[in-house]
């Protein structure tokens, strides 16, 4: 009982996570390879905020929220803006030099030292005891229900929102899109903010959670494969392939070795890339266009 | 509403990569109210120059390095696509024409709507759609394709319509029928309309001016009517000979003329 | 028109051997003696630290040479290459460990390790392309790594392995002079076996699958082969230059190849300029020293100790910062900016080269 609680908080905290790399790679094709760093920052601009709304929690998250959906849609502005039109790898190593960027800037700005944003907003977080005797904390089923209503919410706005369609056909076809008047580039921004903004939600969870460390880059990093093994332009594989990495991943610690833990994702990835390499979910031609 | 020419292109030269011209010095006239044709077989420039009017991607790696644009009374040429779209002219493409993931009701949902007819009056134009309203739009036939792209072009609100190459893979009804939706456009939406074909035969049933244009030049313009009845127009375009034997297309003097003029 | 002059001072060739040459003018072979005189006298020279250096260039130089081929002129993307280094380490690690094996047996035994991981690394390639490609080498990084990991703990070597100097013939091979010619060597002979490579058969029809890969296979190429070895190649030199560096170094640890150093070879060729060998050294110098320059230029502000321990922070920012720079504004390289120097004073007065056909 306890193992599945332990895979459903995996699961749900990858399929946050990767809901960011769907959005940005199901709009422009490019792969963002520092999503787990930006997811990183949304963590520490809240203990940032904590520090300067202390007596108000909400206005604390509210602002760090805010900021992280203006983070993401700067970093477009002043940067990816500039790769639109240039190879697609050059525009994925591009996200990659940002990361390192971004990981050397949070430890000059807020040091490397273990931090809980949790304790500034004196937040407590007990454990709860389910019914069967699992035990899961609050934050942990918190996030379980954040990512639920983020994915409902996605799928609400991509589906029935002008926005949201217009943002799933400049992702099939960019050039018809943009004779269609849309504005391409306000169409990316908006989904670098999405983006970013999503795995804010993720990184300040599990700070809340569990603290804030550099560990969590790793996490960001492992969480690419389930958006890959699930297809990279479908939201609802992106769901399904964080169940089925955060399941295999549970399993081979509990079962063979805790060791695996860091490289299980990319294990089910290799076999996905060698058995259906464009996901569980993703569209075949996909693979021809990169 | 100052000048009777919705949209004047003058010496139009439109360079790829920066290093091949496909269009040189190319300069027409759309009145308002007009459906215009442009001919030419491939590589004409035909489509080009539809493009350099509706304006490039930087993907594209294509720029408007001479020559002059004006829709409206504005300059327009080297803006942003959806900049002119909202200025007021949509394109049809030649190819991937519809988002092929959106159903059709979302394919018209999507453009960026200003003084647009609204979905009734398309849906009135072409009744078919409304009942594929659900479809996914990659499951439409080509004809159906079309009428869509067509559709969600008008979605935008536009002055000028854009048509490149309408007949490609189409079924010869097919194209007729489309052809006088677009007619029917004209006169009930006032769209001006500039179409590009191959098929000269098509176009000139709707057309009423019309330019041919051979390695990104126009060699020869004037009234559908006399295009019709034009000698090398009707050998080569709408393939009627004049006389029995197959002349080379080096032979016609429109082509020779127009080399010692630009070249 | 004739095709492209080699040399805007008008140098024509007049024959199809000269296009093969390596050297195509007399200043070329003048400047390249030079150049080979320059580094042999430069350990007699330099101090410890700069010849550590020195050798650290040309280990990176091995490394960014092997990814060049693969990246730049094959067109495959690696983002697992510290895997590959990983690999070779490990392997000279465990022999030398477990079977006390010699120098002569453990390098080759590591770049034949190099070469079947190569054909792993590869399989990906037969079916995938560009950015999944890079997913799955950089997949394959992290299995590799594991694996390290994990022999390291089973085998209670928690911190890493160490290694004994390596000795040839009862004469051990100690010293950062020796190291300096023997890394030298190894970074010529990669040099010169890229070089040929290049130049035949195999190089035309790496370009070739890189440019096209349905025209490369209609023009009778057979592409999935070119692609493996192209891997296995880039591959065995990686484990090659990987075992020597464990050998360098004296000590084999998984820390030292965390994807981290994946990005730092392909910032080597990104940065040197993709699609040219030169580019690789010069990238493969650049990323090497510049850690060292950040410190050097950090230590000169006042207050320099209190740097110390943030001295890894400013490390990775800066480092992003010039691989963006990079991409963003000189997608060519440092050999691109070389060329357009070289460019600049042979035309100067004029400013673009003539176009090789008029406007009308």
């Amino acid at each position: 009982m306890q193992l599945a609680v332990n895979i459903v908080v995996l699961s749900a905290i990858y399929a946050l996570i990767a809901c960011g790399y769907v959005l940005i790679y199901r709009v422009s094709r490019v792969l963002n390879l520092a999503h787990g760093e930006l997811m990183m920052l949304g963590a520490y601009l809240l203990l940032t905020t904590a520090s300067l709304f202390g007596g108000n929690p909400w206005m604390a998250i509210g602002a760090a929220l805010v900021l992280s959906l203006v983070v993401g849609v700067l970093v477009y502005v002043l940067l990816m803006r500039k790769m639109t039109g240039e190879m697609v790898l050059a525009a994925v190593l591009t996200t990659v030099a940002l990361g390192i960027l971004l990981r050397g800037v949070m430890v000059l700005i807020w040091s490397a030292q273990q931090q809980y944003p949790g304790q500034a907003l004196g937040f407590s977080n007990p454990a709860l005891v389910l019914p069967g005797g699992a035990r899961i904390s609050l934050m942990a089923a918190l996030l379980v229900g954040v990512t639920a209503a983020t994915y409902l919410g996605l799928f609400i706005f991509l589906r029935f929102g002008r926005w949201g369609v217009r943002m799933r056909a400049a992702g099939q076809n960019p050039l018809l899109a943009a004779q269609r008047g849309i504005n391409l580039h306000a169409i990316y921004a908006l989904a670098w903010g999405l983006s970013t903004f999503t795995g804010s939600i993720a990184g300040m969870l599990m700070a809340l959670d569990s603290g804030l460390t550099s560990s969590m880059m790793i996490i960001g990093l492992k969480a690419f494969p389930a958006a890959l093994v699930g297809g990279l332009d479908s939201l609802v594989g992106a769901l399904i392939g964080a169940a089925i990495i955060g399941a295999s991943e549970v399993l081979s610690i509990q079962y063979i070795d805790p060791l695996l833990s860091d490289v299980i994702p990319f294990l089910v990835l290799i076999v996905m890339l060698v058995l259906r390499p464009w996901g569980l979910f993703g569209t075949r031609e996909e693979l021809d266009r990169v | 509403m100052s000048e009777a020419n919705l949209l004047t292109v003058d010496k139009l030269e439109v360079v790829y990569h920066r290093a091949v011209t496909a269009v040189q010095g190319i300069s027409l006239k759309v009145a308002r109210g007009q459906i215009v044709a442009v001919l030419g077989t491939n590589g004409a420039g035909k489509s080009t120059t539809l493009r350099a009017i509706s304006g490039f991607l930087g993907i594209d790696d294509a720029r408007v390095t001479d020559g002059t644009i004006v829709f409206d009374g504005r300059r327009i040429e080297n803006r942003s696509p959806n900049e002119i779209t909202r200025l007021g002219i949509a394109l049809v493409p030649e190819r991937d024409k519809v988002f092929p993931n959106l159903t059709v009701a979302e394919n018209l949902a999507a453009p960026f709507a200003r003084g647009g007819p609204g979905e009734d009056a398309i849906y009135g134009i072409f009744p078919r759609l409304a009942d594929l309203r659900g479809r996914t739009a990659g499951l439409l036939s080509g004809g159906e394709r079309q009428m869509l792209a067509i559709a969600s072009a008008l979605m935008c609100g536009p002055q000028l319509l854009l048509v490149d190459e309408l007949s490609l893979g189409l079924a010869p009804v097919a194209v007729e029928d489309l052809m006088q939706r677009l007619l029917q456009i004209r006169n009930d939406l006032g769209i001006t309309i500039l179409i590009v074909e191959q098929s000269a035969a098509a176009a000139l049933q709707i057309a009423e001016y019309g330019y041919v244009l051979e390695n990104g030049r126009v060699v020869l313009d004037g009234d559908a009517e006399r295009l019709r009845n034009h000698d090398d127009i009707r050998e080569f375009y709408l393939g009627q000979s004049v006389n029995r034997e197959r002349r080379s297309y080096r032979d016609v003097k429109q082509y020779r003329r127009s080399r010692r003029w630009y070249g | 028109m004739s095709s492209r002059t080699p040399r805007a001072s008008g140098y024509f060739r007049t024959g199809y051997a000269q296009q093969f040459a390596l050297l195509q003018t007399r200043l070329e072979t003048r400047s390249l003696v030079l150049f080979v005189i320059a580094l042999f006298a430069f350990p007699f020279f330099a101090s410890a630290f700069y010849i550590d250096l020195a050798s650290q260039v040309f280990l990176a130089a091995i490394g960014a040479l092997a990814l060049m081929l693969l990246t730049g002129y094959a067109g495959q993307i690696s983002l697992g290459h510290a895997g590959l280094l990983c690999a070779g380490a490990f392997t000279t690690g465990i022999l030398a460990q477990e079977l006390h094996a010699p120098f002569w047996i453990t390098v080759p035994a590591a770049t034949l390790v190099g070469a079947l991981l190569g054909v792993v690394f590869g399989l990906p390639s037969l079916r995938l392309r560009g950015l999944y490609l890079a997913v799955s080498t950089l997949a394959l990084h992290f299995v590799v790594v594991y694996l390290g990991g994990e022999y390291e703990s089973k085998r209670g070597f928690s911190t890493g392995i160490t290694l004994d100097a390596p000795t040839i013939g009862g004469w051990t091979i100690y010293g950062g002079k020796v190291w300096y010619f023997i890394l030298l060597a190894g970074a010529a002979l990669t040099l010169w076996i890229c070089l040929n490579l290049l130049r035949g058969r195999t190089g035309r029809a790496w370009r070739a699958v890189h440019a096209h890969e349905t025209v490369a296979a209609a023009l009778g190429i057979n592409v999935a082969a070119q692609k493996l070895l192209a891997f296995v190649i880039s591959s065995a030199l990686t484990a090659m230059s990987g075992a020597l560096f464990a050998y360098y170094r004296g000590f084999v640890s998984v820390e030292a190849f965390s994807l981290f150093l994946s990005i730092q070879y392909v910032a080597m060729i990104i940065i040197g300029g993709m699609g040219s060998l030169l580019g690789a050294i010069l990238g493969a110098a650049f990323v090497t020293i510049f850690p060292y320059a950040i410190e050097a230029a950090l230590m000169r502000l006042p207050d320099a100790q209190s740097y110390a321990g943030v001295l890894f922070a400013v490390n990775y920012a800066a480092f992003g910062v010039v691989m963006i720079l990079f991409l963003l504004f000189e997608p060519l390289g440092l050999v691109g900016v070389w060329r357009r120097l070289q460019t600049y004073f042979l035309l100067w007065p004029f400013k673009h080269r003539p176009l090789e056909r008029g406007r009308k």
